[in-house]
């Protein structure tokens, strides 16, 4: 839930600021295969945290949202995309990524007129598919390492540079921020938590019934997915710090 | 929201026939052959392993035990989960003694195919399309499909195959880019390093006997 307005924003940009000096003076190293987690002990506190506030609300009110048509909850998405869409065109850009920024380019403004401010995605029936960068992405494709693993609260696992990037995009590079635009902000950062909590419903019950540990499966999937983002869909294979643990049993 | 759909096990259609087909023209034209290529036997060998999955999911004379104790077979024979058991302890394995793997082994089989039996209601209605095949090494391929879901987006799946004594046999499954065996490897890499091997084994005993 990406809701409290401008206090949030300056204790982030603070935070942010004082991390990431201290980071680039220690640039981490090629991607390990163990996590890089020195703050596990915090960020389990916060996971906990995290998980109680999903059983007594997150996940009753996504469960709720689920009720509603599959078309209303499609237009939820497509507006919530649409207003992701500038974020996702200035780190095209900053990524050198020419033809997707004309893509994003092209959706933004067909979403926002044919779309009916977002409600419909005609883009992609016209062959514009959609995609998401961040900051976090950008810092990524410029060669920072991904730095200690974070798991924030409300917002759920992210990794120094991330959060950094996160801070960036909402600040500097989002028109319709959340911590900038009043009830409007609170609105579409509430939406943005139901909606995509509710998307992983069945991912969240599995790993609670199944996994040995949930809070090192959510730290191992979030870096993983990360990884798929920031190379934008291709996979881990060929990957040295994966394909080393296909070679373990030699 | 999972319920909804353990009703629509009938109807579950396959369109990665073509997609092997052609694979196979194209991997047969060129020369590629000669040092063993095995994209095209891996191709066919996930596609035979969705054929099985898929006509066990259809089946309207397997009861939900009838079922389970099919799919369980078919991972059996298709799956080296002894090798997959040993890369996800890591350099855990190492340190481990005979016995202790001997254990380790055999309780991750049984929490691999109780995580799937937990899974079984939630699946049915899957539709599959072979998207691309890479060689990795002289050992592994891997088959990339997307599963299409009944009113869901469909997800990217990877099958990594390891050809060994001639024989292929699935030794990681990657969905979305979130491989099992690095998340597992993850997770016993935790309990390991908290409590040593003999308490990972201790809390694998522990989940087993919860709530099978």
């Amino acid at each position: 839930m990406r809701a409290k307005r401008t206090n949030f924003g300056v204790t982030l940009v603070r935070l942010a600021a004082g991390i990431l000096a201290a980071w680039l003076l220690s640039m981490p190293a090629a991607r390990a295969v163990e996590p890089n987690d020195p703050l596990e002990p915090v960020n389990r506190v916060i996971y906990g945290l995290n998980e109680l506030v999903d059983v007594v609300l997150l996940g009753p009110v996504s469960e709720a949202y689920g009720e509603l048509p599959s078309p209303v909850r499609t237009g939820v998405r497509n507006v919530l995309d649409n207003l992701r869409a500038p974020v996702t065109f200035v780190n095209d850009l900053l990524q050198g990524e020419r033809e997707r920024a004309g893509t994003t380019f092209a959706r933004f403004f067909i979403n926002s007129t044919l779309g009916l401010f977002g409600l419909f995605d005609v883009a992609s029936e016209l062959g514009h598919p959609q995609h998401e960068e961040d900051f976090g992405q950008t810092l990524a494709v410029w060669g920072l390492g991904e730095g200690p693993f974070l798991m924030l609260p409300l917002l759920g696992p992210s990794t120094l540079r991330d959060a950094a990037g996160l801070a960036v995009d909402q600040l500097a590079f989002d028109p319709f921020a959340y911590t900038a635009s009043g009830d409007v902000g609170i609105a579409r950062g509430v939406g943005e938590a139901v909606d995509t909590r509710h998307r992983l419903d069945a991912v969240v019950r599995d790993v609670r019934r199944n996994s040995l540990d949930p809070y090192a499966t959510v730290r191992a999937a979030y870096l993983q997915r990360r990884g798929v983002e920031i190379r934008n869909g291709r996979s881990a294979t060929g990957e040295p710090g994966y394909e080393s643990i296909f070679r373990d049993d030699e | 929201m999972m319920g909804t759909r353990e009703q629509t096990k009938g109807a579950v259609t396959r369109r990665a026939l073509l997609g092997v087909g052609l694979l196979l023209a194209a991997t047969s034209s060129g020369a590629a052959r000669a040092d063993g290529d095995t994209r095209a036997p891996a191709a066919k060998f996930v596609d035979d392993l969705g054929r099985k999955v898929v006509a066990v999911l259809r089946d309207p004379g397997l009861d939900r035990a009838a079922r389970l104790r099919e799919l369980t077979r078919l991972i059996d024979e298709a799956t080296d989960l002894a090798l997959v058991a040993r890369l996800v302890l890591g350099r855990y394995w190492r340190e481990a003694s005979e016995a202790q793997r001997r254990e380790y082994t055999a309780l991750f089989r049984a929490l691999v195919l109780k995580t799937m039996a937990d899974r079984l209601d939630s699946y049915g209605g899957e539709t599959y399309e072979i998207t691309g095949v890479q060689r990795v090494d002289e050992r592994d391929t891997v088959v990339s499909t997307r599963i299409q879901r009944p009113g869901g987006q469909p997800i990217a799946v990877d099958w990594r195959v390891r050809a060994e004594g001639g024989r292929l046999l699935l030794i990681d499954i990657v969905a979305e880019g979130v491989s099992m065996v690095v998340t597992q490897r993850s997770e016993v890499a935790e309990i390991a390093g908290r409590s040593g091997i003999d308490g990972l084994l201790q809390e694998m005993r522990r989940r087993l006997e919860g709530t099978a």
